[in-house]
């Protein structure tokens, strides 16, 4: 924080300089080393325009138009807005999206934050935090495919080794149908394997957020007699919401995005009953087979601004707590 | 002298740069891109009566044998990519929706046809028209044909479907195996859940499981006719049918391309073995399975799985003739080597030698020349009980209306597909899964309108 302080002082010294004129702008080798950082920047800037800036500014202008991915184009104004929000379809798939990604994140936050806690204690004084690390960072780098198919093999309803363990055990007197009986069991199951892939990931992140608290907030609470419930209460949980809120932020696009594991683990119609049918598995199906490209961009453009809605909540929430 | 030192090194640099990137383009040209390269050098031009090598596009193995001949007969090269399936549409839109001329020739399913040509990739090949119409069946040449009947794609195939049968078992169920008397057990849905409760009560089931029955989902009117959605007694037949065999376990559950369906087509299999692998499924009670419903190519299938039951298969019709897949060929419009194009397209549709040497060199796929396959009407099948299975094809074809066929089918048949599952399973009652049926064709195609008479709305 000093550090910062210290900064920000002397940058603004410097700009009063340059406005008095105390400081004269670079002239001779410093200029041409300027003309060079310019000319680097250059492969990024043009990579970035082509692939990044130009494909959101097409699919936008595409969002107006009848489109179907090849042929003639018709400007058809808002067409396409409308009809978004009449499509039962869409948002159906959207509120399975929210199901899905509701499920991930309380069990994601919720095991990271536990693992945090634990990692942290003092009394635990656990070891091996580094090996504890990667492994629980190990399923986020397994390809999305292979996590698929190792659940689908793992949950099959007559030989899957978690029904043959539920029956062994004498939990369960029927095998339960995973992933191809009621639809919210299939929901739940994308819920807590996207949350298996991806707890490792929230699980640094808070690390690193409560390893970046002051020790010194923590001794002078012991030394006043705080327990271990009021010290997470009151020192640790407040100065780690703002990581927990970048993690949700983030969570929560990458969740309303989700695509691949739905797909992956039910058949081509996001079965069973659709349930698994999300809201970009069905953006995927109206662009490649439909052929509806204009309709398929306002849907993407609809998603964007819904998640951009979801995020303003969110740290609106957030400021509103920092400030009271 | 330094600044002159920097600007010499500076004219080296770029020069070197310059000439490796034209090496590049040059070897470019004569490798990969060849089709596109200027003909004279590439070919000795016109003269030697040699056409340009051309590139071809396609979707299976079976047209690179064409090319081999077509190379070894005329010297005429041409290059074949194969592509996966899944891929080929979205390869094929944004090759050509650049105006590439980098493929010369390309083919396309029938459902895929009429997005090419629509998006104007297909050359107008109207020069073969009357040789087409004549020449090849009917239903070939019209799918070939644009919206404003202008040919721009011809198939060397046919694809006409069929009721693939053991002949064992229905002697001994139905106490013959004459494909007339057969197809009549498969004359309309009714007659199949007879067929299908008769076969159970001697230990049989009817099909693999009850997607065998959507090729028949075609069967009297369009799946869209003036923007409404038909849903016929016809379909209500089907979706009742549907229901009945999978509730009353008349079907295996051996699903199309599951491990159990193709055992199945070689001898007794697991009930209910669904995609499992069949050693893990040994233990449920044993079936066999009598029938599959499948275009000619399917027949071919379970000629080659058929193990131990070779020979005791027969062909026969069902409710309702029908066509299923097919390569057509067609020329990209912005090809520079149209005529090079034509011609090997020529070779491979129109050219009766041709079409005799694929009767042989597949042992078995249906031809789309009629005169050819006129001559093999009597051609004594093996494989199929010496049936004359040509001739019946040939019989089947001229009852096929293409006039059936929308742009809207797939959709259609997919989501009333769902709605039959969901009912099979209990999932919803039939008014619940007809109705999102309608919502789900309707979300995706608002052009398109619920009829009055919807049985819905009854």
């Amino acid at each position: 924080m000093a550090v910062n302080v210290k900064n920000s002082t002397a940058q603004s010294k410097l700009t009063d300089n340059v406005k008095q004129g105390s400081v004269k702008p670079q002239k001779g080798p410093m200029k041409r080393l300027v003309k060079y950082g310019l000319i680097f920047c250059i492969p990024f800037v043009a990579v970035f325009l082509i692939f990044s800036v130009y494909p959101v500014f097409r699919t936008f202008q595409m969002s107006f138009m009848n489109y179907k991915g090849f042929g003639k184009e018709t400007f058809i104004w808002f067409d396409n807005y409308a009809r978004v929000f009449k499509d039962t379809l869409f948002w159906d798939a959207f509120l399975n999206t929210l199901k899905m990604w509701g499920v991930n994140i309380v069990l994601q936050l919720g095991l990271a934050l536990l693992l945090t806690i634990i990692f942290n204690d003092m009394k635990y004084r656990m070891r091996g935090l580094g090996m504890f690390r990667a492994l629980f960072y190990l399923p986020n780098l397994i390809a999305c495919t292979s996590v698929a198919f190792l659940f689908k093999t793992l949950l099959d309803w007559k030989f899957g080794s978690v029904n043959q363990l539920l029956l062994a055990s004498g939990i369960i007197s029927q095998p339960v149908n995973w992933l191809t009986g009621e639809g919210l069991t299939a929901q739940m199951v994308v819920g807590v394997v996207g949350a298996w892939m991806w707890f490792g990931n929230s699980f640094i992140m808070l690390m690193a957020g409560v390893q970046g608290i002051e020790r010194s907030y923590f001794e002078a609470a012991i030394i006043d007699g705080a327990g271990r419930w009021t010290i997470f209460t009151k020192i640790t949980m407040p100065l780690l919401r703002p990581i927990m809120l970048y993690v949700a932020v983030t969570s929560l696009i990458g969740g309303l995005q989700l695509f691949d594991l739905p797909y992956l683990l039910s058949g081509t119609k996001g079965e069973p009953g659709r349930s698994l049918y999300t809201a970009v598995f069905y953006l995927y199906d109206t662009a490649f087979k439909n052929n509806q490209m204009g309709y398929a961009a306002a849907l993407a453009f609809v998603l964007f601004l819904i998640i951009s809605v979801f995020c303003g909540i969110a740290f609106k929430l957030m400021n509103r707590k920092e400030e009271d | 002298m330094k600044k002159l030192l920097k600007n010499i090194l500076s004219i080296t640099l770029a020069a070197s740069m310059t000439l490796s990137l034209a090496a590049c383009s040059q070897e470019t040209d004569g490798g990969n891109n060849a089709g596109n390269a200027d003909p004279a050098p590439n070919n000795g031009g016109g003269n030697s009566g040699k056409a340009d090598k051309i590139v071809l596009w396609t979707l299976s193995n079976d047209l690179k044998q064409f090319a081999e001949r077509y190379t070894n007969e005329t010297g005429n090269e041409v290059e074949v990519v194969v592509f996966d399936s899944a891929d080929f549409k979205t390869k094929i839109n944004q090759t050509l929706g650049t105006k590439s001329t980098d493929v010369d020739v390309f083919v396309g399913e029938p459902q895929m046809l009429p997005d090419f040509f629509e998006a104007g990739f297909s050359a107008d090949l109207s020069v073969f028209d009357s040789q087409v119409k004549s020449r090849l069946v009917d239903y070939t040449y019209q799918a070939g044909l644009d919206s404003d009947g202008v040919l721009r794609a011809i198939s060397y195939q046919a694809c006409p479907g069929s009721v693939i049968y053991r002949r064992d078992i229905a002697e001994k169920v139905f106490g013959t195996d004459d494909p007339e008397e057969i197809g009549k057990l498969f004359a309309s849905f009714d007659e199949i859940e007879n067929t299908a409760a008769k076969l159970q009560a001697e230990g049989y089931t009817i099909f693999g499981d009850t997607g065998a029955l959507r090729w028949f989902s075609n069967s009297s009117s369009p799946w869209v006719k003036n923007n409404e959605i038909i849903v016929d007694q016809d379909r209500l037949d089907y979706f009742d049918c549907a229901v009945e065999l999978y509730q009353k376990e008349y079907v295996a559950f051996a699903p199309e391309w599951s491990a159990a369906w193709y055992a199945s087509m070689a001898g007794p299999l697991p009930m209910h073995a669904e995609w499992s692998a069949l050693d893990e499924v040994s233990d449920n009670s044993q079936t066999e399975v009598f029938s599959y419903v499948m275009p000619s190519w399917g027949a071919l299938i379970v000629r080659d799985n058929a193990g131990d039951n070779t020979g005791k298969y027969g062909v026969c019709s069902g409710v309702c003739s029908f066509f299923g897949g097919g390569t057509f060929l067609t020329v990209n419009e912005f090809s520079k080597h149209k005529d090079a194009a034509m011609q090997f397209i020529e070779y491979c549709t129109l050219n009766d030698d041709t079409a005799r040497w694929w009767l042989t060199a597949s042992k078995g796929d249906v031809v789309s020349n009629k005169a050819v396959l006129e001559e093999n009407k009597d051609f004594k099948n093996e494989s199929f009980g010496n049936q004359n299975t040509y001739g019946f094809f040939l019989e089947e074809m001229d009852n096929i209306d293409y006039g059936l066929i929308t742009a809207y089918d797939d959709a259609c048949k997919d989501a009333f597909g769902a709605a039959i599952i969901s009912v099979q399973k209990g999932e919803k009652t039939k008014e619940e899964a007809l109705k999102e049926f309608y919502t789900v064709v309707i979300t995706q195609y608002p052009e398109l309108k619920i009829p009055e008479n919807a049985p819905i709305n009854n």
